[in-house]
């Protein structure tokens, strides 16, 4: 999987987690919402039931009264006067109310105007009928009573009424359709978000199972790949292995099977320089006849030396140098053979790792260098260095070799400072030896790990084998070395060792 | 010495055949020497031709032996002499360039005399030849076994 689609999918569950998030949000301030509004409508709704029942309460005190004033006009009887009495007084109040109920509607204020008049009127026929009887008018009180004076105002209360609750059951029609239509909503909403919030959810849980399917699938992968990767690791291991143990086995049977012939030079040219005796003293010996063959007698010629002359001489010093030059070359030869044999058979030893105090072993090692340390006039300096396990030998020689070379290559008329540095880092310990001699020109910083290569002025004895050697050990050793230097302002080797001894070191092999 | 050492010098360089047999005659040592540049020769030499080694009974023979032979590794050859009933008490000298302590170890194991490292250096190879020879003069040469 590639990181692009890991991304975008992570963008992808963030996404519908917010619009989960979200919709839910939408849901729940549109559901409080629209429940505030259903209330509101259904307020609204028991107002109108409300107004109405006031209005019928008012037209009840109405009747009241009128009946009471009938009946008082009719019996004159004191208990009548005060029904009246209570009924007329309640109206008022009634209708007072029920403008406050309907103060909200102009159309009813107006209604109600109207209606308050007409009960206003009525209520002035009541009180002027009961005046009557207390007047003992009754019979004009009939008369007015009969005469109806009071039909347009009772027609207007009924009208108006009517109008009230017909505009009141308009409103509660509408109120109640708005109710519902509120509640629908509310419930709808509340569905569609839940079901957009479970939608959701699911679509999150897909995408999870998938991403944690894919991140399974992944694992697995890898797991398998690692394994791949160590038996890779392993093959081409043993494959090197193989590789470098048969470049040691050539380069041995190389330096062997080289110092065989090596031999017979070297054998038959000293047989030749043997020769070369014998007939120059011939050939002495023989001038020596022709030239003054009567007096040779009484010189015992078997004896001395015969001497050579002239050409002779001149022959026999060329002899003499064309020998010398082959027998020089065998020996530097032969040197550089014993040279790989030697590194060929440090490839082979075995290491045997134990603990070792570092700073100790350096300075046992400084120790035996003590002489050309006095006659460089060089002061060496150990730092507190981390200890580590290894083989002491290996060590020995690898920080042998480099202090070694450092004293070797001072600057001349320079008094010699060399210190050595340690620090880990990692489960290595790196080592540090820097010195301040005549350094090493960048070009050649690679060169100076090449066997039989040298570099700088060649004024100091030395094979080229050394730091060769020593990166050889570090290899085997588990770690790494570098040089880091400049001409004329000292070099500072670096050596990078494993801690603790590698369990897969290469001290198994023969 | 009423049975003359006989000296098999099995190696394959011509000239350290050669380099080796003069110095020895150099040391003033006379025995009659037969040279084998190859293994199998000398094999064939001292086992006789029906491979015992009886052909030898009674012989007193000293074996120089290289290690490096084209056909035969040095160290089988001394391996069968000393395994060999009649030939075990053949002093064998191993004379090689290999200077591996390892294989010298492994030589002196499986029974041979003496090793000696040819050097380059000639007046070393020289003079160890010539011991060899002061050795081969005083050292007594049983003849191969009953």
């Amino acid at each position: 999987m590639t990181s692009e689609a890991r991304k975008r999918r992570a963008l992808w569950q963030i996404l519908l987690l917010s619009a989960g998030f979200l919709a839910l949000v939408i849901v729940s301030v549109g559901a409080v919402l629209l429940v505030d509004k259903a209330r509101d409508h259904s307020r609204l709704v028991v107002h109108t039931v409300e107004v109405e029942s006031q209005l019928s309460n008012l037209l009840l005190e109405i009747r009241r009264a009128e009946s009471a004033t009938r009946a008082y006009l009719l019996t004159s009887a004191p208990q009548f006067l005060t029904e009246y009495q209570t009924a007329a007084d309640n109206v008022l109040p009634a209708a007072d109310k029920l403008a406050a109920l309907t103060a909200d509607n102009p159309v009813q204020v107006e209604n109600y105007t109207r209606l308050r008049k007409a009960i206003e009127q009525r209520l002035r026929e009541f009180a002027r009928g009961v005046d009557r009887v207390k007047n003992n008018d009754v019979a004009a009180s009939i008369t007015a009573l009969r005469n109806g004076t009071s039909t347009d105002a009772v027609q207007t209360i009924v009208e108006t009424s009517r109008t009230i609750r017909a505009e009141e059951g308009r409103l509660f029609a509408m109120r109640t359709a708005d109710a519902d239509r509120t509640q629908v909503l509310a419930s709808a909403v509340t569905i569609a978000g839940s079901t957009l919030v479970i939608a959701l959810a699911g679509i999150s849980i897909f995408l999870v199972r998938r991403s944690s399917r894919a991140r399974d699938h992944a694992e697995e992968q890898l797991r398998d790949s690692n394994l791949n990767l160590e038996t890779t690791v392993d093959e081409r291991t043993a494959d090197l292995r193989e590789a470098n143990d048969e470049i040691q086995r050539f380069a041995y049977i190389v330096s062997h099977d080289l110092r065989s012939p090596l031999v017979n030079i070297m054998g038959f040219t000293s047989e030749l320089e043997e020769l070369r005796g014998d007939i120059f003293r011939r050939i002495a010996t023989l001038a020596r006849t022709q030239s003054a063959a009567p007096q040779a007698p009484e010189n015992a010629t078997d004896t001395a030396e015969p001497v050579l002359e002239g050409a002779d001489k001149q022959l026999s010093e060329d002899f003499t140098e064309a020998l010398g030059f082959i027998k020089s070359s065998i020996a530097k030869m032969d040197r550089l053979i014993s040279a790989i044999l030697n590194l060929t058979r440090e490839g082979r030893r075995e290491f045997d790792p134990v603990p070792i105090d570092t700073k100790e072993l350096i300075e046992a090692v400084v120790t035996t260098m003590a002489h050309q340390v006095s006659e460089a006039e060089a002061r060496i300096q150990i730092a507190p260095l981390p200890n580590i396990v290894s083989d002491r030998l290996a060590l020995e020689q690898i920080f042998g070799n480099l202090i070694d070379n450092a004293l070797k290559y001072l600057k001349s008329g320079v008094p010699g400072e060399i210190l050595v540095r340690g620090r880990t880092k990692l489960g290595f310990a790196i080592f540090e030896i820097s010195d301040n001699g005549r350094g090493i020109d960048p070009k050649d910083h690679q060169r100076i790990f090449d066997l039989f290569r040298r570099a700088g002025t060649q004024d100091r004895p030395g094979q080229g084998i050394g730091l060769a050697h020593v990166r050889a050990l570090v290899r085997r050793l588990g770690g790494t070395m570098s040089v880091a230097s400049e001409l004329h302002k000292g070099s500072t080797f670096t050596i990078t060792l494993p801690i603790d001894w590698p369990s897969s070191n290469r001290n198994t092999r023969k | 010495m009423s049975n003359p050492v006989t000296i098999i010098m099995i190696e394959d360089d011509e000239g350290h055949a050669r380099l080796i047999e003069r110095n020895i005659r150099r040391s003033g040592v006379n025995n009659e020497i037969i040279p084998f540049t190859n293994g199998t020769a000398a094999l064939d030499y001292l086992f006789g031709k029906d491979g015992t080694g009886l052909v030898h009974k009674g012989n007193a023979l000293l074996i120089l032996l290289d290690l490096n032979l084209p056909d035969a590794s040095g160290i089988d050859i001394l391996k069968r002499v000393k395994e060999n009933g009649y030939l075990k008490t053949t002093p064998v000298v191993v004379l090689t360039t290999t200077d591996d302590s390892h294989e010298i170890k492994r030589c002196y194991e499986l029974g041979c005399n003496v090793y000696i490292t040819k050097p380059v250096n000639y007046e070393s190879f020289a003079n160890a030849i010539r011991q060899l020879g002061l050795f081969f003069s005083v050292i007594q040469v049983p003849p191969a076994a009953t």
